[in-house]
């Protein structure tokens, strides 16, 4: 008895965030240098730094000695769905946020929990994805895009509400589900609604009040520019361009880099014209957020593709210069090189098909713009298949640049289409709305394939492809981390392996089995002089949907277990 | 106030709370239908009650009570709310969204077909998975589809889940006609949302 009040009594000091206050006077406040140029001991926002290459230069951790990777402490997250949030670390501090607007807090080294915060939702609500990739670190703050379109900020050393701001009206259909990016004391988010109509943005919310400062719509108004590019009336205020993914950020040109979303509904026929800015990349000021640049990769969308994952800010050889440039695998299953221009402009270099696609017959090698096979364009009325899917070549699990090899790993999938027409349907507020419904999507894949998941590499100056690994029997839904120790990391796999790889050859040196699929990225981290490797397996959201569906197909067994838990590992 | 004294004040409110607002809620909650926390102050936020009428959410006839013939046979679903006899649309809460189908009563499981009326059966339409509409529908399934991640309900049998990750039926709401329109003969069979949410 005594024992279990003990443990009640524990549970009352953490939901009060008590024992988190005794780090008080440890917590190191996050500024703007510190994000410029985050120490390679933490992991300050959800791509490691603001160029987005999910690297750690951390070294301990290599080839030589991975096979000695052992986990080292772990925790339940207490909540099931697709956890996607890298672990954030902050001299020792550890912030998870896991599906269901959940933010943990822990002692990195230990695993101690120091407080958690779980959002209530509104009776009533639901979304598309319940999950969470991943908070921002500014000050003394920590910040959290509601999953209800709510952006809250909490204390780091308490984790108690400091303020919260409505983004966006959750009945209408939006939702939040990036990690916010903080850019010189303004916290920026974007929002997820695609397929229910919405009209896209990205806002910026001042770091210590919560007050608006601007905001961007991805979709312009009659009148502003591109605005002709949406040809019949009204469509643009339900055209989609969601912002549903976290930005990158050129500290040098001031320049944040947003991915956009598919246009809705999905059948272009039904809102003629290019349809700017859905599927594009967009430039904005860092101060103001004006729009000063785009590049969007395919015009008057009908596959879902979205470009919802900024571009990774890498300068590479092209025609013998370096070049400032933009690194972009897209959905669309091709791989970008587009160059950052002094002004803020985007232009198109050069791209290849990382997985087979059959609906671009060609791009046009100054623009880039496709030219389409209208034979694999759906339309209302009109049946069409195309290839990859819907998913795409890849999803929105984060692709990794290493400094040390040069190359890019792109966790992608092929040998699967998916073949659909459209319906013109009524739009009910905060409800699907696509012209397609989701039993009759249609999605196959090749059966006769000896792999579906994979993890391609291509070298950043030569665009040469590297190595690859296959997975015959999975799909590959995992981001991927490189580190300082010539290694890649990553799950994906329907298997709840997590797995290190050489990043020079792809061999693979370690892989334990976790209790769930990871979906999530990893991140990397120092406490103490000891390397560490972090990442959360919960499997969820479209990885299981997808799964269920290769049961079906193929066969595959459509119980992955879910059920967050962090895992963090060290060399013993 | 000590670390002990301090455990023991929050045990008691969490008891008191464990009564009031969860046990008695929860009590009343299944008496009425009324999911678990949802407020029933506000008449357009209160869950179906007996007499209420159908109301279309969308189409041509958006907006006016249901009548069985209105509804095709065989399906789709349409998405409805309830509307108090003194014409309270029950739109408040996003829990009261209903579906409506239409079927041969010789196709209807016994207890579905016991509360139908006409082979008009009505469900609540909020996925028992993540609690999103079930607004789609399979042709060749002949059955109602959750758009969020696929989960399948066959309307013809207490809707019952055939696919898909959501844990088990959504609740039926027991209907009769009166004036020709489909009026609500009881209250939810179940609890009404989704898991975690």
């Amino acid at each position: 008895m005594r024992g279990l009040l003990s443990g009640t009594c524990l549970a009352a000091l953490l939901a009060a965030g008590l024992v988190g206050a005794a780090h008080s006077a440890d917590y190191a406040p996050v500024t703007d240098s510190r994000l410029d140029n985050p120490e390679p001991e933490n992991w300050l926002m959800t791509r490691g730094t603001y160029k987005g290459w999910s690297y750690s230069p951390l070294d301990q951790i290599n080839t030589s000695n991975v096979r000695n990777l052992v986990p080292v402490w772990s925790v339940a997250t207490g909540v099931d769905s697709g956890h996607e949030a890298p672990p954030i670390v902050n001299n020792g501090v550890m912030f998870v946020s896991t599906p269901y607007a959940q933010v943990m807090a822990l002692d990195a080294a230990s695993g101690d929990l120091l407080w958690r915060y779980k959002r209530k939702l509104p009776e009533g609500f639901s979304a598309l994805h319940n999950t969470n990739r991943g908070v921002a670190l500014y000050g003394d703050k920590v910040y959290l895009a509601g999953l209800d379109a709510v952006l809250v900020a909490l204390d780091a050393r308490t984790g108690k509400v400091v303020w919260e701001t409505k983004v966006g009206d959750w009945k209408d259909g939006y939702y939040m589900t990036m990690a916010p990016l903080v850019v010189k004391g303004k916290i920026l988010v974007g929002v997820a609604g695609g397929e229910f109509g919405v009209r896209g943005f990205v806002e910026a919310f001042d770091a210590e009040t919560g007050k608006s400062a601007w905001k961007t719509y991805s979709i312009p108004a009659p009148g502003e520019p591109g605005s002709d590019t949406w040809q019949k009336p009204d469509t643009w205020k339900t055209g989609g361009a969601s912002t549903w993914m976290t930005g990158n950020y050129d500290v040098a040109s001031n320049t944040v880099y947003w991915g956009t979303g598919n246009g809705s509904p999905w059948f272009g026929d039904q809102r003629p014209g290019d349809n700017l800015y859905t599927s594009s990349t967009l430039a904005l000021d860092g101060d103001s957020g004006k729009l000063i640049g785009h590049f969007q990769y395919q015009q008057n969308e009908d596959w879902d593709w979205d470009a919802m994952n900024a571009p990774m800010l890498v300068d590479f050889q092209h025609n013998g210069t370096t070049i400032p440039g933009l690194l972009t695998p897209q959905r669309n299953g091709y791989l970008y090189w587009l160059e950052r221009e002094p002004n803020g402009g985007i232009k198109y270099l050069n791209a290849v098909a990382y997985v087979p696609q059959n609906v671009f017959k060609s791009i046009d090698a100054t623009t880039g713009r496709p030219v389409i096979d209208m034979d694999h364009k759906p339309g209302t009325g009109k049946m069409a298949q195309f290839c990859p899917g819907l998913w795409g070549g890849k999803d929105w699990p984060y692709e990794s640049y290493s400094p040390k090899t040069g190359m890019v790993y792109i966790p992608a999938n092929e040998n699967h289409c998916n073949k659909f027409e459209g319906k013109v349907e009524e739009r009910v507020p905060g409800q699907w709305w696509t012209g397609v419904a989701v039993p009759d999507f249609h999605f196959s894949v090749d059966t006769k394939a000896g792999f579906y998941g994979e993890i391609k590499t291509y070298d950043v100056n030569t665009g040469a492809p590297g190595w690859r690994q296959l997975y015959s029997r999975s799909m590959m839904w995992g981001s991927l981390l490189t580190t300082g120790g010539n290694l890649v990391f990553g799950g994906g796999t329907n298997d709840r392996e997590f797995r290190a790889y050489n990043a020079s050859t792809g061999e693979e040196l370690w892989h334990f089995k976790t209790n769930s699929g990871i979906i999530a990225p990893p991140s990397s981290f120092a406490v103490n002089g000891v390397q560490y490797i972090a990442v959360q397996s919960g499997y969820g959201v479209d990885a299981a949907f997808q799964e269920q569906l290769l049961s079906e197909l193929v066969g595959w067994q459509a119980d992955v277990p879910q059920g967050g838990v962090v895992w963090v590992f060290a060399v013993r | 106030m000590t670390e002990r004294d301090g455990c023991r004040v929050w045990n008691m409110k969490w008891r008191r709370r464990r009564m009031v607002g969860g046990g008695l809620a929860l009590a009343a909650g299944l008496a009425t239908g009324l999911a678990p926390g949802a407020r029933a102050e506000d008449p357009s936020e209160m869950p179906p009650q007996p007499g209420d009428r159908l109301v279309f959410l969308t189409g041509p006839k958006k907006g006016t009570a249901i009548k069985p013939d209105d509804l095709p046979l065989g399906g789709p679903q349409a998405q409805a709310y309830p509307a108090s006899p003194e014409g309270v649309l029950r739109e408040g809460s996003r829990l009261n969204l209903l579906i409506v189908a239409r079927f041969d009563p010789a196709q209807l499981a016994p207890e579905t077909l016991a509360r139908a009326t006409d082979g008009v059966v009505a469900y609540s339409g909020v996925c028992t998975h993540q609690a999103c509409p079930v607004n789609a529908w399979s042709d060749e399934q002949k059955m109602a589809v959750c758009s969020c991640h696929g989960s399948t309900y066959d309307l013809r049998d207490g809707a019952k889940l055939v696919f898909g990750p959501a844990p088990h039926a959504l609740a039926a709401l027991p209907l009769k006609r009166a004036d020709d329109v489909l009026v609500v003969a009881d209250k939810f069979t179940r609890h009404v949302g989704g898991e975690m949410m």
